[in-house]
């Protein structure tokens, strides 16, 4: 209970010394937000989105109990506090008072809710909403361990009895084996609080069209494929240390660029947007400049055309092997030995990565730094592929699949020439994102590109989600990995209350799992975003660039 | 007149049913579940069952059609898979941004491509002649996006004169350079084929009778020349306004127009296959009607032909 207090405290603390950074200047209120989304996203309503599109949306207008710091500590939202029973079992949420919904949206047309003040029953009613089988909603299960999930998907109870108001203040949740990650999943955008009112005016299909939250900034109008427009919540509950309403901002628009690259980084110089992701011919170009560590990890670059945020994203991009088809451990270890990573990154990926040394990337707690992995030893990789009868008269061939993308295709063609330096003929086939899913999840294919960005910043999100053999198949274990120590390892770490207990047991599991290699490891995503200079109080936050919220920022123009 | 059109449109009933059969069947064979790619890369099996129920995925593929057939005469296409938008709001949503651009390009493409090819007929052999279609040999040549592309590096970035991406909610400006994108191609083939279909026209007796008589030369090109030679270069229009809806998928990608190309590609991308065969059905019908309209319009141009 002291370290989560003390942790939420030095997140604050930080919070505030980074606010007070910028805080020499008075913030200057008004102006939009002009920023890129890379398609249409599918959803605004939180409940039913999957993608990152999505959620950089969301963000803005719905929240969740607990939210991220950017430097990855979960700090209140709209949650002021919140206690955990000894048994791990029941978490009890107190809620912060005078938080209301939007009391209008779309061009002042009043809400259906009135602007009322949220309240535990809200949050029952959310909860209910989410797993209530009729919505489907394709994120409930990560909530599946609440007390009365089953019961209530398969009708035998009308609601959910896990979750409880103990008054309007006061929300009570109970799950029914201890799960140490419960809190961080509620960080999660689907876990918003939606208002009962406005969903049953529009219906569980058109609620995406007309979003309504408690958040910063306020629907106002979607116009498919080309702009979404959110104005200024004047209600919003939050005020900066200095007492001022937030957010600075009167709005923010949102335009809708396919596929970003050459047309984003055309709008972003001609000024008709404030921020933008840069690709790889113009990377160069903007990381020259006065550098500034702003946390352990994460920087800054004073560029002609801006700043330069870059830092770690919680993901890993890798080769799964089918272990089920490449059985031979020698094999997959020389795999590991055969490829240089840092020329990988360097010269394929304008060294925007870091190498992966195994499967948990360093923004997630149990990263263990001094974890070797494989690093690069062709003599090594052939010597192993000799000892599994692999040699020049018999050489290993082998086909990798992956997803049609240019940038994948990139570091694939540079991996094969790798592997063709220790003898080994790697074949390429691409295929596109729903094929490749659905082959690679019914385990036909031996050897596959993925990658994968947390859920939530636990290991659990990678170790359990991405090879325990609990989920084999579409549950995230694509390598159909299968070791009983590991197995026994990360769900007693899954169990565990103890901070300290669970690092110890993800680092053992996951020494397993690199010297097992079901994964050709290769490399941790970073993430980065290039920003007006005018911009103020901007931060690159822990999940990367789309989960920025623009509650704080203000431009100075 | 009437009957004929009544006969055509009769007719279209079957090309309709095909088309949509084939849909139906390339997506029965194609892998990629829309349930599963909904749930994303970790997806709960429990949820993409109740998904695929939820959208009939589940029933045999003779049951869907059928069942798609009866609710799309009653003109209900479903909802997208991918944000629950009903798929005749969803393509009527695009349809004015899309119907912007391809009349622009046309009017442009026709006006300018028509105008370029009588020059070049009247001027055979000189230099303008040449130039044009080099122009034209060029214009059909050059892939779309790369126009685009190379257009939006001049016009919006380094002279920074017109806006290269967007919808501008409705300016003209924003209109432009997309515009000019999809017109290069009907341009430059008209230009061609007004051209060659002139020059034939203009050997033939009747224009000599013409000058023989003393008209002005204006009234021989115009009046008699161009009348005769527009049957082949309305031909193409009706075929190139078709080609259009194909030529919009990569100019609205380019120019971030919010039409129907970007809804079809992002429908695919994501098997949202409600709003695939809704598109489908859709361009069937705007074919089938362009083609109509080109049939009927040989009339106004040649008195000679009758519909019986």
């Amino acid at each position: 209970m002291l370290r989560r207090t003390t942790r939420l405290l030095l997140a604050l603390a930080l919070v505030a010394a980074m606010s007070g950074f910028a805080a020499a200047q008075a913030p200057k209120y008004g102006g939009i937000w002009y920023d890129a989304l890379p398609s249409n996203p599918p959803h605004l309503d939180p409940v039913f989105s999957t993608d990152t599109t999505s959620a950089e949306v969301e963000y803005q207008i719905f929240e969740t109990l607990l939210e991220y710091a950017p430097d990855g500590t979960l700090q209140p939202l709209l949650a002021e506090s919140y206690e955990v029973s000894e048994d791990g079992l029941t978490f009890t949420f107190h809620l912060r008072r005078g938080v209301h919904f939007h009391a209008t949206t779309e061009g002042g047309t009043p809400t259906a809710n009135g602007g009322r003040e949220v309240t535990a029953h809200d949050w029952v009613w959310t909860f209910n909403y989410i797993t209530d089988p009729k919505t489907n909603s394709p994120r409930a299960y990560f909530v599946d361990m609440i007390k009365g999930y089953e019961e209530y998907r398969n009708g035998e109870a009308d609601h959910l009895a896990g979750v409880r108001a103990l008054d309007d203040y006061t929300l009570q949740i109970e799950i029914t084996y201890p799960f140490a990650p419960f809190v961080q999943v509620l960080a999660y955008n689907t876990f918003s609080v939606l208002p009962r009112e406005d969903v049953e005016k529009w219906g569980t299909a058109d609620f995406n069209f007309h979003p309504v939250g408690t958040g910063p900034f306020k629907f106002e109008e979607w116009r498919q494929d080309d702009v979404i427009r959110l104005s200024r919540n004047e209600n919003y509950w939050m005020k900066d240390e200095d007492g001022n309403q937030l957010p600075y901002l009167d709005g923010i628009e949102f335009r809708i660029i396919p596929g970003g690259g050459a047309t984003e980084w055309a709008e972003y110089q001609l000024g008709n947007i404030y921020a933008t992701r840069v690709d790889d011919p113009y990377y160069r170009q903007v990381t020259a400049g006065k550098e500034t560590e702003i946390r352990p990890g994460v920087r800054t670059v004073e560029t002609q055309h801006g700043v330069f945020w870059e830092g770690p994203q919680p993901g890993v991009y890798y080769y799964g092997f089918n272990v089920e088809k490449i059985t031979d451990k020698r094999v997959r270890q020389a795999l590991n030995y055969a490829i240089n990573r840092e020329a990988l990154i360097n010269l394929v990926i304008n060294g925007r990565a870091l190498p992966a040394t195994g499967i948990l990337p360093p923004s997630i707690p149990g990263f263990n730094p001094d974890l070797e992995g494989y690093t690069y030893n062709p003599a090594k990789a052939r010597e192993l592929l000799a000892e599994a009868g692999y040699g020049p008269d018999n050489p290993l061939e082998l086909t990798l699949q992956y997803n049609t993308d240019p940038g994948h295709q990139r570091i694939a063609e540079a991996i094969q020439a790798q592997l063709k330096a220790v003898g080994v003929n790697l074949s390429l086939r691409e295929v596109e994102w729903g094929t490749h899913l659905d082959t690679t999840e019914r385990g036909e294919v031996p050897f596959f590109r993925l990658g994968w960005v947390a859920d939530y910043l636990d290991a659990d999100n990678f170790l359990y989600v991405l090879l325990h053999s609990d989920n084999i198949g579409p549950e995230g274990n694509y390598s159909r990995f299968n070791n009983p120590t590991f197995d026994m390892l990360t769900k007693a770490a899954r169990l565990s209350t103890d901070e300290e207990e669970r690092i110890r047991l993800y680092r053992e599991a996951e020494k397993i799992a690199v010297e097992e290699a079901p994964w050709l490891f290769i490399y941790f995503y970073t993430d980065h975003n290039l920003v007006k200079p005018f911009v103020r109080n901007y931060d690159l936050p822990a999940f990367g660039q789309y989960s920025n919220k623009f509650r704080n920022v203000w431009l100075d123009l | 007149m009437a009957r004929y059109a009544l006969r055509r449109i009769v007719e279209a009933i079957p090309v309709f049913l095909g088309v949509v059969l084939v849909v139906f069947l390339l997506y029965s064979v194609v892998p990629g579940d829309p349930a599963r790619l909904l749930a994303g890369q970790r997806g709960d099996p429990e949820t993409i069952a109740r998904i695929r129920a939820d959208w009939g995925l589940d029933r045999p593929l003779h049951e869907q059609f059928f069942s798609f057939v009866w609710s799309a005469i009653r003109f209900d296409l479903g909802r997208s898979y991918r944000n629950n938008m009903d798929v005749l709001d969803a393509i009527l949503l695009r349809v004015p941004a899309t119907l912007e651009l391809v009349v622009a390009s046309l009017l442009l493409g026709g006006v300018v491509g028509i105008s370029v090819g009588i020059i070049s007929a009247v001027r055979q052999n000189t230099f303008l002649d040449y130039l044009a279609m080099t122009g034209a040999v060029i214009g059909i040549s050059a892939p779309t996006f790369w126009i685009g592309l190379l257009l939006i590096l001049v016009f919006a970035l380094k002279l920074g004169w017109i806006p290269g991406m967007g919808y501008g909610d409705g300016r003209w400006i924003y209109l432009v350079l997309p515009a000019v994108t999809l017109a290069t191609r009907p341009m430059a083939l008209l230009a061609r084929i007004t051209r060659s279909a002139m020059l034939e026209t203009i050997r033939q007796d009747y224009i000599r009778t013409a000058r023989a008589k003393g008209l002005s030369e204006w009234a021989v090109t115009v009046k008699h020349a161009l009348r005769n030679a527009l049957i082949p270069v309305v031909t193409i229009l009706g075929t190139e306004t078709a080609a259009m809806l194909g030529g919009v998928v990569v100019t609205e990608t380019v120019f971030a127009w919010p039409g129907l190309g970007r809804l079809f590609v992002e429908a695919l991308t994501f098997r949202d296959y409600p709003i695939i065969r809704g598109q489908v059905l859709f361009l069937a019908t705007v074919f089938i009607v362009a083609n109509l309209i080109v049939d009927l319009s040989y009339a106004l141009f040649d008195p000679r032909i009758r519909y019986e």
